[in-house]
C-alpha cells in the first residue's frame, strides 16, 4: 500500500508514514509530534487531522487523560487581520 | 446587550435552551456558524417506529420558530474565534463583533473524525456528515453510486437516508488496517460494537443474533462464516469481511479497490477487486467538539465511552469556571434527544442564578428527564455511554465537591 502518498495533514503536506516514522523514532507525545512535523499546524488549526496525529502519538506515548493532548490556540477560525486590527 | 445570555450553537441543545431561558423572560442570544439553526439535528431523518418518522429538518424548524417568537435574538454565519475573560465577563469574538455576559453556554456539538484511505484526498472523497448535509439539507446528490467506508450507527443510518434520497450505496464496508483504523478495521470489533445498538436496527445483523453471539467464540464463528459479499440492510450490502485497500480516481473518484480480509482485518492477497462509484464517503465517528472550553480553560478528561476529550461539567451542566455551562454534544456523544433535554437543564440552572423564580425542583426533573431519555435512547453511539457519564461523574466529584461545599 502506498502509505508514503497517504496524506494525513492536508494543510501542511505530512504523511502517514513520515508520522509514524517520526512517532517511533522518538516515542513522543501529540504534541512533539505535531512540533517535529508541523502537522496540525496548518490553516485549518488541526480541525481534520488532530485526532489521527494524537491518535498515532498515543501508539508510541501513553496519553495523559487529564489534559488535552493537543492544545487549542485561538483564534480557533481563520480571521481577516483587518478583523484584528479594527482596520475600517 | 450586556444582560443577555450568550449560547454558542444553535444544534438541539443551544435551542432548547434559548427557548427554555427565553420561556422565563431572560433575554438570550444565540451565535452559529451554519446558514440555519438546528446544527447536525437538520440532518436526521430515520423510522423511529413502524410509521413514525424522526424529522430533523421539520423539528429544527419547530425548535427555531417557537425561539423566534419568543424574542430569542440569533446570530447565523457567525463564527467564534476566541473567548476570554475579562472582568468577570465572558468576552466573545466573533466575525460580527465582541460580545460579553456572564452566563455563557457552549452547546457547540461533535465533529467528525475521519480516517486516511490511500486516495482519500480525491475529490468526490467525503465525510458521511458531509454526504448527509448536501443530501438532507441541501438536497444535492453527493454522486450517482458511493461506497461509505467504516460500519457504525452513523453510517448505517446515513446510507439508508441516501437510499431514501434516491442515491445508490454500492456498499458499506471496513476501512484497510492500518494504525489509525485497527478498530473500525477489525471485523470482530465492528461485529461486537454493532450487537450492542441491534435494537436499534430492523437489520438481518440482528437476526444472526444477538442471542448467540453473547460469547466469543460464537461472535468469532458468526464473523467467520458471515458471507463475503455481505449482508443486505434496507438493500445495501453490508460487508464486514471486505475492505477498501484504495480509492482510485484520476482527478475524482471513480471507485475503489476492495479485497476480503481474515477475521482479524488482514488482507488475503490476491483477493482485491475493483468495483464502480463516484463518491466515497468515511464514516470514522464522532468527537466533542470542545475548542472553546479550551480556549476557556476548563479541566478535561478523556473518556472513551463519550467520544474523547470532555470538559469538566456536573449534572446542572456547569463547568468549574464561574458562570460557563456546557450542553449536548460537547459533554459527550449522544443523540439528539438528550441533547434536547441537556439544553434544558443548562438553561434552568442559568435561570435559578439569575433569580427567576426557578427552583431547585425544576432542575432536579430536568435532570432526572436527562437520564429517562438516554435510557430510552433509539441511538447509542457507544454501547457504554452511562459508564462513561459515570465516570465523569466520579471525576468531577473528586476534583470539585470539596471545593464548593
Amino acid at each position: 500500500m502506498q502509505n508514503k502518498s497517504m496524506i494525513v495533514c492536508r494543510c501542511e503536506e505530512v504523511s502517514y508514514d513520515e508520522l509514524v516514522e517520526v512517532a517511533s523514532e522518538n516515542n513522543c507525545s501529540a504534541r512533539e509530534l505535531k512540533l517535529r512535523t508541523r502537522a496540525a499546524m496548518g490553516y485549518c488549526g488541526g480541525r481534520t487531522c488532530r485526532t489521527m496525529v494524537d491518535h498515532i502519538a498515543h501508539k508510541h506515548h501513553p496519553r495523559q487523560d487529564s489534559e488535552i493532548s493537543l492544545k487549542y490556540q485561538a483564534p480557533i477560525r481563520p480571521v481577516r487581520f483587518a478583523e484584528l486590527g479594527e482596520v475600517k | 446587550m450586556k444582560n443577555k445570555v450568550i449560547i454558542i450553537g444553535a444544534g438541539p441543545a443551544g435551542l432548547s435552551a434559548a427557548i427554555t431561558l427565553a420561556e422565563k423572560n431572560i433575554a438570550v442570544l444565540v451565535i452559529d456558524e451554519y446558514l440555519y439553526a438546528g446544527g447536525r439535528l437538520l440532518g436526521q431523518l430515520y423510522e423511529e417506529s413502524p410509521g413514525k418518522w424522526w424529522n430533523g429538518i421539520a423539528v429544527s424548524k419547530r425548535l427555531f420558530e417557537r425561539a423566534k417568537a419568543l424574542n430569542v435574538e440569533l446570530l447565523l454565519q457567525t463564527s467564534v474565534s476566541d473567548l476570554e475573560k475579562i472582568e468577570q465577563e465572558w468576552t466573545v469574538h466573533t466575525n460580527k463583533g465582541v460580545f460579553r455576559t456572564r452566563q455563557l453556554l457552549l452547546a457547540t456539538g461533535a465533529a467528525e473524525s475521519p480516517f486516511p484511505i490511500p486516495g482519500w484526498t480525491l475529490p468526490g472523497v467525503m465525510s458521511v456528515g458531509a454526504a448527509q448535509v448536501m443530501t438532507n439539507v441541501h438536497r444535492v446528490k453527493p454522486g450517482k453510486r458511493g461506497v461509505i467506508i467504516g460500519v457504525n450507527v452513523l453510517s448505517s443510518a446515513i446510507a439508508m437516508e441516501l437510499q431514501i434520497a434516491s442515491v445508490q450505496v454500492a456498499a458499506i464496508t471496513l476501512p484497510a488496517t492500518n494504525l489509525l483504523t485497527e478498530d473500525s478495521g477489525n471485523p470482530l470489533e465492528v461485529m461486537n460494537s454493532l450487537l450492542h445498538v441491534s435494537q436499534m436496527a430492523p437489520s438481518p445483523l440482528v437476526k444472526i443474533g444477538s442471542k448467540f453471539m453473547k460469547n466469543e467464540f460464537m461472535k468469532k464463528l458468526g464473523i467467520t462464516f458471515y458471507p463475503k459479499n455481505g449482508v443486505k440492510m434496507w438493500d445495501i450490502p453490508i460487508m464486514l469481511r471486505k475492505a477498501v485497500v484504495e480509492i482510485v480516481g484520476k482527478d475524482q473518484v471513480e471507485g475503489v479497490v476492495i479485497a476480503t480480509v481474515n477475521t482479524d482485518g488482514s488482507i488475503v492477497l490476491g483477493s482485491e477487486k475493483r468495483i464502480k462509484a463516484d463518491f466515497v464517503c468515511i464514516a470514522g465517528g464522532l468527537y466533542p467538539l470542545a475548542e472553546l472550553a479550551s480556549l476557556a480553560g476548563c479541566p478535561f478528561h478523556y473518556i472513551e465511552q463519550l467520544g474523547g476529550f470532555i470538559p469538566l461539567h456536573n449534572e446542572q451542566m456547569e463547568t468549574n469556571l464561574e458562570g460557563l455551562h456546557v450542553a449536548g454534544n460537547i459533554t459527550g456523544i449522544e443523540g439528539a434527544k438528550v441533547a434536547l433535554a441537556q439544553g434544558k437543564v443548562a438553561a434552568l440552572t442559568i435561570a435559578y442564578k439569575l433569580n427567576t423564580g426557578t427552583t431547585k425542583q425544576e432542575i432536579q426533573r430536568a435532570i432526572e428527564d436527562v437520564e429517562t431519555t438516554r435510557a430510552n435512547a433509539h441511538i447509542q453511539f457507544h454501547p457504554e455511554v452511562l459508564a462513561g457519564r459515570q465516570q465523569l461523574k466520579k471525576i468531577w466529584t473528586e476534583s470539585f465537591l470539596k471545593v464548593t461545599k
